[in-house]
């Protein structure tokens, strides 16, 4: 048994004190989101955890008018893939910026976003 | 290997229905065995599609549910889960179950229930298809998926919202030669350009709609095939996954489930995308259709969109995609649209589908996308 380099909810924890983390292979060097068992690229299980800056630009993002019923009251919000600069990317929740304004390649930075069922996630505010 | 053929299919009507999935299920699988011509008696197994049957109907167990309802109680059945591409995930393992020689007849079939709840609950039943911890939470909605892709294939390539909703005019032109669609009605560029955005930038007339309905095929070995009228050759069929997360995948422009399972499905059939008359594919949005038409081979990465609003993709086109009307405008029951699919497929090269008929279609690809991209199935049919 090898005990996890970072389990989700020791991620999530992190996020919402305000630290994004991520693993990086002691074989072969690849950067990846936790959790994953094996390194997708060279299938060591060797992870060490890195910390991450936080900052990133918009890879794509979209408004969403039609929420599930848990976000029905948050409409419009926008949701974002980020580009973060150590070259990994994560889905977040955009905060603080006027939704008008968004665009591919916007630069931002992440912040904590807490769900409507108080779930720790992920979000990007200006950067 | 032994080959496989489609002896029957069936499929009901698409749209609003008071049955639950499993009479669904059954109405299509009783007129399939009639298309067959062959006995409920002869099935030896039933590969099952159902996705939120457990959400919608509180049904899980579908698979034998499904057998009980049709009337044979005792074959082995199993449920298949692959987010919409469930009914095409159970016909691969059928395939492959005559394939390998442990049965000559196998049932494929699929059928989901959603206009039961409000569209707030089907939107959330939906999003359980994308990942519980890293995206449901941030509000990301199935439409909010597509919408990204959407962006990013604007943005890298240049399509259009005009290029999009051209798509939705051509599937509904579609859509009104198919009596089974849930929308026998066209609609013109400006109407989709002007309905209301559900996610920026797809609109409601970008996506398809929710839908009940149910699907059935009957597979059968070359050896009981050979006896029965018109049999369908499956040429080849294929799946491949992608990363579930949409911040793990490289390039939102692309699905590259969608290019590893038709090189795949294209090198057992020993055919290329030239070698393709009709094509039924998974347009559960606009843009799903125009990335899924590069995917498979059919136009250059970034030509989709123009070859959608120049009409080579129309009826008469030279490449016919989705001439059931596809998801857009037949209906979108996501536990049966694979199995839909290949039924639309074999109708179309038995030279049986009307006044949607492809001109002497030979050779017909199916393609079937799940949950955020993450899962694809591409099966290749031929006459002979």
């Amino acid at each position: 048994m090898t005990e996890p380099a970072i389990t989700v909810r020791a991620f999530f924890e992190r996020a919402r004190a305000g630290q994004l983390v991520a693993i990086r292979c002691g074989s072969c060097g690849e950067l990846a989101i936790p959790p994953k068992e094996l390194c997708p690229k060279c299938h060591a299980r060797a992870w060490r955890e890195e910390p991450l800056a936080g900052n990133g630009t918009i890879a794509s993002y979209t408004v969403i008018r039609v929420a599930p019923r848990a976000h029905a009251a948050g409409v419009p919000y926008a949701v974002a893939v980020v580009a973060l600069k150590e070259g990994v990317s994560l889905l977040g929740r955009i905060v603080d910026i006027p939704l008008e304004s968004l665009a591919v390649g916007m630069p931002v930075r992440f912040r904590p976003f807490v769900a409507p069922d108080q779930q720790p996630s992920i979000g990007f505010g200006p950067a | 290997m032994r080959r496989v053929a489609v002896i029957g299919v069936g499929v009901t009507k698409f749209g609003l229905h008071d049955r639950t999935s499993a009479e669904l299920f059954a109405e299509a699988a009783a007129d399939a065995l009639t298309d067959a011509g062959i006995p409920a008696g002869a099935v030896q197994a039933l590969y099952y599609g159902n996705v939120v049957g457990g959400e919608t109907e509180h049904q899980l167990h579908t698979g034998p549910q499904a057998a009980s309802v049709l009337g044979i109680p005792s074959v082995p059945t199993t449920r298949f889960e692959t987010a919409c591409a469930s009914s095409h995930a159970a016909f691969r393992h059928a395939v492959m179950e005559i394939a390998a020689g442990v049965s000559d007849v196998v049932m494929v079939g699929g059928a989901e229930r959603v206009l039961n709840v409000s569209t707030a609950e089907s939107t959330e039943y939906f999003a359980y298809t994308s990942d519980a911890v890293w995206e449901q939470p941030l509000g990301l909605t199935f439409p909010g998926v597509f919408a990204m892709i959407a962006r990013a294939h604007m943005q890298k390539h240049g399509t259009t919202e005009a290029q999009m909703a051209a798509v939705a005019v051509k599937n509904h032109r579609h859509g009104a030669l198919n009596p089974k669609a849930q929308f026998q009605k066209q609609i013109t560029i400006e109407q989709v350009l002007k309905s209301a955005y559900v996610a920026d930038p797809l609109k409601l007339l970008d996506c398809c709609p929710f839908s009940d309905g149910g699907a059935a095929l009957v597979l059968a070995s070359e050896e009981v095939a050979r006896r029965h009228r018109k049999p369908v050759w499956v040429l080849g069929s294929a799946a491949a996954s992608d990363w579930m997360l949409l911040g793990d995948k490289r390039d939102l422009s692309r699905v590259p489930a969608t290019e590893r399972a038709a090189a795949a499905a294209y090198r057992q059939a020993g055919l290329g995308p030239d070698d393709v008359d009709v094509v039924e594919l998974h347009d559960c949005f606009t843009i799903a259709e125009i990335v899924a038409t590069e995917g498979l081979g059919l136009f250059e990465p970034g030509a989709g969109g123009r070859a959608a609003e120049e009409g080579r993709t129309s009826l008469g086109g030279e490449i016919p995609v989705n001439p059931s009307g596809g998801l857009k405008a037949k209906g979108h029951p996501i536990g049966a649209t694979g199995a839909a699919q290949i039924a639309e497929i074999v109708t179309q090269l038995r030279g049986e589908a009307g006044p949607r008929q492809v001109d002497g279609a030979r050779r017909g690809l199916t393609h079937t996308l799940g949950g955020s991209a993450a899962t694809v199935l591409v099966s290749l049919f031929g006459r002979d």
